[in-house]
């Protein structure tokens, strides 16, 4: 029963992410629940989703279950890496959206090393994907949110076959089907062991 | 599915004839679906001026004998709320389901309240599902129980159960009746004084016969884990989930009495349970309505079960729960050993990211163009929507907000006891839900106080519903659009100005002018919001500006006194990112040493 958090910044398309995997739960025959994040949670604000596999009530991860944190955000990583435990896999975008509290009160953002250290005070593990340049080898720039799926999907944590997360890609995206596919592979690719 | 889409799916397999609603976070997306669907499905559906009108209209056409369903968010009841007690009384002809969707943990309103009172207030049948299945299976199931009983029913969600997405069953849709003869009886529907007095006792007599459905409900069931006869349980809703996955975690031995159909209390089922078992403990968010019914029933019942509950501290009465609480909970009542799980902290000095307004938002350049002109003399009544947002800095242009429409009413009374200019801002749509009254209210008091309407053409926090000032409604109406200067100058309003935000000079100087006038003035800051114009592209285009390094000095106005979130300022240097930039050009008037240079 997998229990996967995902955590990124308003407009990464994190919602569409979780619904991929939910899709690719239902394919397996799963059961699934997503969570998400509305309204004055967005607006450029840090986004939560969780999705549980499994048969499981509640659709809120409790503390110390967490198997996989998926994070489209290096800081957003930061933020999210005290939910994990020593079960947990971080995987981690790269890309960086840097907060206006930055500028405006002189903040540092965490560097790469920092990010993978914080979170492996406490993780199993520590992924770190450069989403933006695989999403861009595929020219689907706006599809980093397919490549962590992938990425997500190349583990084999999730217990769910590659064609599911296939299937359900293409329930979800209308458009430029066969790049994001592509894109997804690459991410694929990142985590899935030879 | 998430949860919302169940309910508009079930609403149409039920045959559902009118809907409507006012928007509002999480019941936003009902509204939304069916907007979308209602021309294919036949139905009339619209985003109602607000929560009142949406129920009074919904009335109408459900005691002429078709269905409707009313959505909206928890507070919005409030506003319906005068319709909705006294429509108890009347009860209805067609299926009437209201749902509330209520936002425990206040993740996107200004109240975490209870809405289950509202079905205790009124006297009318409450369901409570748990997840997207049950909100398919219980919105159909109220609009027959409506029926049977001739009362409205309230669907009651939560955020964990609207925003939940999982597996839903579904059925046929089902077309309803688009026209109905209302059947004159005044001795039922009009509630003058004689008639109110007879309704109420005949509302009574229907609780007691909704409270023989609850007893054989679907809905109420208790599951049986394990062989225990001592301990039980009884919960509802989200608080069901967390106990369920807190027994299956701890491997537990316990009855589970579930109720989704909870008021009126099925006291008979409630009861028996009670005296079979020894400890019970109540898992319910918010308030103690089951854990206080229960403790009632077990008066009167004279037993001598233990009840456990909020009111001896085992669970919280504020902010949602989650399995770790409600695990801990049950660990105490029973008296099961565990380990304690430390609650995660986030690492302090982490660089906050908190909603903002978006890059090219208008509101943001209004909110410099008032800081310009007032500083921070003036007092700022601010009211709901992504113009809220503005209480942080470097704009900290909210100093009091209570609910829809409060800016208005509350900005003449902070004019009267203070001797500093109060400035009022108001959305367009809330202005239109629940503005106009407090300005009708000003004029003819001659409060002195300066009214901004931020019109940004669309209710744009929860999405970007039409309001009554669109030009476009949802697919199955021709629409009128009102003009807001027409009702401001309809109001009585002398002074009205309507200023373009992303001139910046202007609506500092009419700011400063506003202010200085006797009595109540009003100006409309229009410009689309910056998301519909770049989905439209419409929008200022992409004439990106960018900034000259070489006269930049540094100053810091354009991340001090402004904000946009493509202007950045990392190791003294201020950039603008091009790919979040809007090209709305306002950073280059707010530069002071016109280093910010128009795109070209």
């Amino acid at each position: 029963m997998p229990d996967i958090y995902l955590v990124g910044v308003g407009g990464q398309g994190i919602i569409t992410a979780s619904k991929i995997i939910g899709d690719a739960a239902l394919l397996a025959g799963k059961n699934v629940l997503l969570s998400e994040t509305h309204g004055m949670a967005q607006r450029g604000g840090s986004v939560v989703c969780t999705a549980r596999i499994g048969d499981v009530h509640s659709p809120l991860i409790p503390v110390g279950k967490v198997d996989v944190i998926l994070s489209f955000e290096l800081l957003e990583t930061v933020r999210a890496a005290c939910n994990a435990s020593k079960r947990t896999v971080v995987i981690s975008s790269m890309e960086r959206i840097v907060p206006l509290s930055v500028s405006s009160q002189k903040l540092k953002y965490p560097t790469l090393e920092e990010v993978r250290a914080t979170a492996m005070q406490s993780a199993m593990d520590f992924v770190a994907i450069d989403a933006v340049k695989l999403a861009e080898e595929e020219s689907v720039k706006m599809s980093t949110n397919v490549v962590m799926v992938g990425a997500l999907a190349g583990t084999g944590i999730t217990g769910l076959q590659r064609d599911h997360f296939e299937k359900a890609i293409k329930m979800n995206i209308q458009s430029k089907q066969e790049e994001n596919l592509a894109a997804f592979g690459k991410g694929f690719g990142e985590t899935a062991k030879a | 599915m998430l949860g919302n889409e169940a309910i508009a799916r079930a609403a149409l397999e039920a045959g559902v004839s009118v809907a409507t609603t006012y928007p509002g976070t999480p019941a936003s997306e009902i509204g939304d679906v069916l907007a979308r669907v209602a021309k294919d499905a036949g139905i009339y559906f619209e985003y109602s001026t607000n929560e009142m009108v949406a129920t009074e209209f919904a009335i109408g056409a459900a005691t002429s004998g078709v269905r409707a369903l009313v959505s909206m968010k928890h507070v919005g009841v409030n506003v319906a709320a005068d319709a909705l007690i006294t429509f108890a009384y009347t009860g209805t002809r067609g299926g009437f389901v209201l749902v509330t969707a209520d936002d425990p943990s206040c993740h996107s309103s200004q109240n975490e309240q209870d809405n289950r009172y509202y079905a205790l207030l009124a006297g009318l049948p409450l369901l409570e599902p748990s997840n997207p299945q049950e909100c398919y299976e219980m919105t159909k199931e109220a609009f027959e129980l409506s029926e049977r009983l001739e009362l409205p029913v309230i669907v009651r969600t939560t955020t964990r159960v609207s925003h939940v997405r999982g597996p839903v069953t579904v059925g046929e849709i089902v077309k309803g009746r688009k026209k109905m003869e209302f059947v004159k009886d005044p001795s039922r529907f009009v509630t003058v004084p004689a008639v109110a007095r007879e309704r109420h006792l005949a509302l009574l007599e229907k609780l007691k016969e909704a409270e023989g459905l609850a007893e054989i409900s679907k809905f109420n069931k208790m599951r049986r884990i394990g062989k225990s006869e001592k301990r039980g349980i009884i919960t509802s809703s989200a608080g069901a989930n967390y106990a369920m996955d807190s027994v299956h975690s701890l491997g537990i031995e316990v009855d589970v009495l579930k109720l989704g159909f909870s008021h009126p209390l099925p006291s008979k089922l409630v009861g028996d349970f009670l005296k079979s078992h020894e400890v019970v403990l109540v898992v319910e968010e918010l308030e103690p309505i089951l854990e206080n019914a229960v403790r009632a029933l077990a008066q009167r019942q004279s037993l001598k079960t233990m009840i456990i509950g909020k009111s001896d501290g085992a669970l919280p009465r504020a902010h949602e729960f989650d399995q770790n609480i409600v695990e801990a909970a049950i660990q105490k009542a029973f008296g099961i050993k565990g380990e304690a799980t430390n609650v995660p902290m986030i690492p302090g000095g982490l660089p906050g990211r908190p909603p903002v307004l978006c890059a090219g938002c208008p509101h943001g350049a209004t909110y410099f163009a008032v800081n310009k002109a007032v500083g921070k003399k003036a007092i700022f009544a601010s009211d709901i929507g992504c113009y809220t947002l503005g209480v942080a800095p470097p704009y900290r242009t909210a100093d009091l907000l209570i609910c829809m429409g409060s800016s208005v009413g509350t900005a003449g009374g902070l004019a009267m006891v203070n001797d500093v200019p109060v400035i009022a801002f108001i959305g367009d749509s809330t202005f239109f839900h629940a503005g106009i009254p407090g300005l009708i209210n000003a004029v003819h008091h001659g409060h002195k106080f300066l009214l901004m309407i931020l019109d940004n053409r669309t209710t744009a926090m929860t999405g970007h519903q039409p309001h009554p000032g669109s030009a476009v409604g949802p697919s199955c109406c021709d629409i009128t659009a009102v003009s807001i200067e027409d009702i401001v100058k309809g109001c009585g309003v002398k002074w009205l100005r309507i200023v373009d935000p992303y001139d910046v000079k202007t609506t500092t100087e009419t700011v400063k002018e506003g202010v200085a006038q006797e009595g109540v003035s009003v100006i409309i800051a229009r410009r689309e919001c910056i998301l519909l114009a770049r989905r439209d592209r419409t929008g200022a285009g992409a004439r990106k500006p960018h900034i000259d390094q070489t006269t930049c000095t540094r100053c810091r106005t354009c991340v001090d006194k402004f904000q946009c979130p493509a202007i950045s300022s990392i190791d003294k240097v201020q950039n603008i990112d091009e790919t979040l930039c809007a090209g709305c050009g306002v950073c280059t008037q707010v530069c002071p040493s016109r280093a910010i240079k128009e795109g070209k």
